[in-house]
């Protein structure tokens, strides 16, 4: 394992809300290529270090490194730093009033200054990879929960990012939906895209993750490569876990 | 009967030929739409800039103590946006401008100014207050997205939030436009010949009520009408998004 290629490194982060310590000290490293899979009982924690990697949360204690600045320091311009890393959430948050194509130029051409038909050209790009190119000029309320999300990846991956994290991403699908969504996961993975995942879809951590990381009461438990994660669980925490979501 | 119509006949043109008083009317009904919509400018544009005081401070600082100083700005420029929609929501607009008229710009005298600013500042209050109901209604997803593509937190609010904002308040804001209009009908106080006042001028030199009031009566309300069609076309334009 060498250093140089660690992408991300988080020391002793932790995040309190108010009186309640919602993260009490992670330590994680997401290299290139990596895809993290982080899972984890509702209310673990989970969903907070994920948000709490591109400061959407606004960590209490320790340090995040990302292409070895750290970004939890204030002087740091996080805007600059958050072009890098692309978010999915569990809720799509497409903007409702814009049109797909506008959903997913709108970043190029405003953040990253490119010309209107080069943004459009490379939406449209991305658009076909997923099947969605002729939903082009849809608005999101006329598309399905799957295609809603697929654009959601798609918007997030035109700004071009060395990340992408993803926040329960099919949860909020119905059941028919999921695998439209994780296809498109999948084959991002295979393209080498760096990603961090929180998931309840151990199918997926299984089959795509490089690394599964469960967290526990703010803490990572344990972690390691999917085989030995699955089918060796030391943790008893983490075998009651796998024993009711397996 | 025939001496009926003639009486009415008299009536209406007393009321309107007369002196030429369709044309007092007319100029008054410019003033009155003259005060509606530099005061309506007024209106928007600090509203909206109240709205966005107050709608920052309640994201970014609610429960959460101050770290910069352009926090401890925001905090005093929230409590004087408090205090001004307090006290413009909490007094007649007949008094406010009145203060305006023979207090602030007691040495002016200008009565169309006066009106403007007194109904300009007063609308600000109301408009702030729909405003940043707009923006507080836009999902918390909405700002996460755009500041996860990287945007700062004004490029959010401009190309994410107060569009979908816009769209939300306008019946709101329509409503207070037409309440503005019909706000206007008391500029008679400082001296000014809107609408109304031309009418009731009228009424008081003929005698007669019936005519001069029920056309004032009939021009607000066309007015409206005029302005209730726009809004609804505005708003059916807006809609395109949501099928």
């Amino acid at each position: 394992m060498t250093t140089d290629n660690v992408l991300i490194k988080v020391n002793g982060l932790k995040k309190s809300f108010g009186e309640v310590e919602v993260l009490k000290g992670i330590n994680a490293e997401i290299r290139k290529g990596d895809v993290m899979v982080v899972i984890g009982a509702s209310g673990s924690g989970k969903s907070t270090f994920l948000r709490c990697l591109n400061k959407l949360e606004e960590p209490t204690g320790g340090e995040i490194l990302f292409e070895g600045t750290d970004i939890t320091d204030p002087k740091v311009n996080i805007n600059l730093h958050r072009q890098k890393m692309g978010m999915v959430f569990q809720q799509f948050n497409l903007f409702p009033h814009m049109t797909v194509l506008k959903n997913m130029t709108l970043g190029p051409i405003k953040l990253l200054k490119l010309e209107k038909a080069e943004a459009e050209k490379r939406a449209m790009e991305l658009l076909e990879r997923v099947g969605l190119a002729d939903r082009a000029n849809a608005y999101p309320n006329q598309l399905s929960g799957g295609q809603k999300q697929r654009i959601a990846i798609v918007r997030a991956l035109c700004m071009n990012p060395d990340v992408m994290l993803f926040d329960e991403p099919t949860s909020a699908l119905d059941p028919e939906m999921v695998g439209e969504v994780l296809d498109v996961m999948k084959q991002l993975a295979k393209d080498g895209m760096t990603m961090v995942v929180v998931t309840h879809e151990m199918g997926f951590a299984r089959e795509v993750g490089t690394e599964i990381v469960f967290v526990d009461d703010g803490v990572i438990l344990e972690q390691g490569s999917p085989e030995e994660f699955f089918k060796n669980p030391k943790n008893q925490r983490l075998k009651d876990f796998l024993s009711k979501v397996l | 009967m025939e001496q009926f119509f003639s009486e009415i006949a008299a009536s209406f043109e007393r009321t309107f030929i007369t002196d030429d008083r369709w044309l007092q009317l007319l100029a008054g009904l410019g003033v009155t739409v003259e005060i509606t919509l530099l005061a309506a400018v007024i209106g928007v544009v600090l509203g909206f800039l109240i709205a966005i005081v107050r709608s920052t401070h309640d994201m970014q600082l609610m429960g959460r103590k101050c770290s910069k100083p352009s926090d401890y700005l925001l905090k005093v420029l929230n409590v004087i946006c408090n205090i001004y929609i307090t006290v413009i929501r909490g007094t007649p607009v007949v008094i406010q401008l009145m203060i305006i008229y023979y207090v602030v710009f007691a040495s002016l005298r200008e009565g169309i100014i006066a009106a403007i600013i007194a109904f300009g500042l007063n609308s600000a209050a109301y408009v702030a207050e729909i405003v940043r109901s707009g923006i507080m209604s836009i999902d918390k997803g909405q700002f996460e997205a755009s500041r996860s593509l990287g945007f700062d937190y004004k490029s959010t609010m401009i190309h994410v939030v107060i569009p979908q904002a816009f769209k939300n308040i306008l019946p709101a804001l329509g409503n207070e436009f037409i309440v503005l209009v019909k706000e206007t009908s008391v500029a008679g106080y400082v001296a000014l010949k809107d609408l109304t006042y031309v009418g009731n001028l009228i009424r008081s030199r003929t005698y007669e009520a019936f005519f001069p009031l029920i056309t004032i009566a009939i021009i607000y309300l066309i007015i409206v009408l005029i302005l209730t069609f726009f809004l609804k076309k505005l708003e059916r334009r807006l809609r395109n998004s949501d099928h």
